[in-house]
């Protein structure tokens, strides 16, 4: 089974998905429109870039302190909360113990995120790992 | 702003508070870490800019979509490879991925 159909399994789960580093191309589960998703995809798209700039930036002061490469981030809303992993994205209500568990599941699925991240999963969606990612 | 409670949270490293520009205003960091004073200002820095993008991005979605629940935002959490750094108002927390917490984190930076 995939990481998106295991965490739409979870009750709390509202909508999950993976998004891809360059050009429109995503796929989704869950409550969300085609366009809902797209733009979702975009959000997540720029945030993950945003940060790991901003990583690779404090990096630089303190080498090798932990920080890089990123693996994801949170969001944490009044009532919902986006979880991202990598390229995965899952939009999940506030409920006891389900932040912490989408946490560990999508950590565990996806996997350490290593160096070359962007160019290692923009290869995972066949896209052409040569090309300049900025 | 109770930092050596937040030092209780699980695998905290360092706690801070910071200013609304960002900078650093105090800080508490466990013995052995590879975290400086700097690398937190930083953090902090980037942190307020996280929070602000995640507020316009909240606010945005709930608008273009109709769907609620994302205001007002309680906090933004960015997860490296071996910490988190968990932050909400004007206070963060650092905690070691392999034994974070992250909903007790979020609960302590809003009740601070």
């Amino acid at each position: 089974m995939n990481i998106v159909k295991q965490l739409m399994a979870i009750p709390g789960v509202i909508a999950a998905g993976e998004f891809a580093f360059r050009g429109d191309r995503f796929s989704y589960e869950g409550a969300l429109t085609d366009e809902f998703a797209r733009m979702a995809s975009i959000l997540c798209r720029a945030n993950t870039l945003a940060i790991n700039m901003q990583t690779e930036i404090v990096d630089s002061f303190a080498e090798g302190c932990g920080c890089r490469p990123v693996q994801g981030w949170i969001a944490h809303g009044n009532l919902i909360t986006i979880c991202v992993v990598g390229n995965y994205f899952a939009f999940i209500e506030n409920r006891n113990e389900l932040l912490n568990d989408v946490m560990t599941i999508m950590r565990a699925k996806v996997g350490d995120i290593r160096d070359d991240l962007l160019a290692n999963l923009y290869s995972k969606i066949g896209g052409d790992t040569k090309e300049a990612l900025y | 702003m109770n930092l050596d409670k937040m030092m209780d949270l699980p695998g905290a490293m360092a706690a801070f508070t910071f200013t609304d520009k960002g900078d650093l205003q105090t800080h508490v960091l466990r013995e052995g870490t590879e975290l400086t004073p700097q690398v937190l200002d930083l953090l902090a820095h980037s942190c307020v800019a996280n929070l602000a993008i995640a507020n316009m991005e909240a606010r945005g979605w709930e608008s273009v979509t109709g769907q609620g629940g994302f205001q007002p935002l309680k906090g933004f959490s960015v997860v490296g490879l071996e910490w988190s750094v968990v932050v909400n108002g004007n206070c963060g927390v650092v905690v070691r991925n392999r034994d974070a917490d992250y909903e007790a984190a979020f609960n302590a930076l809003q009740a601070a």
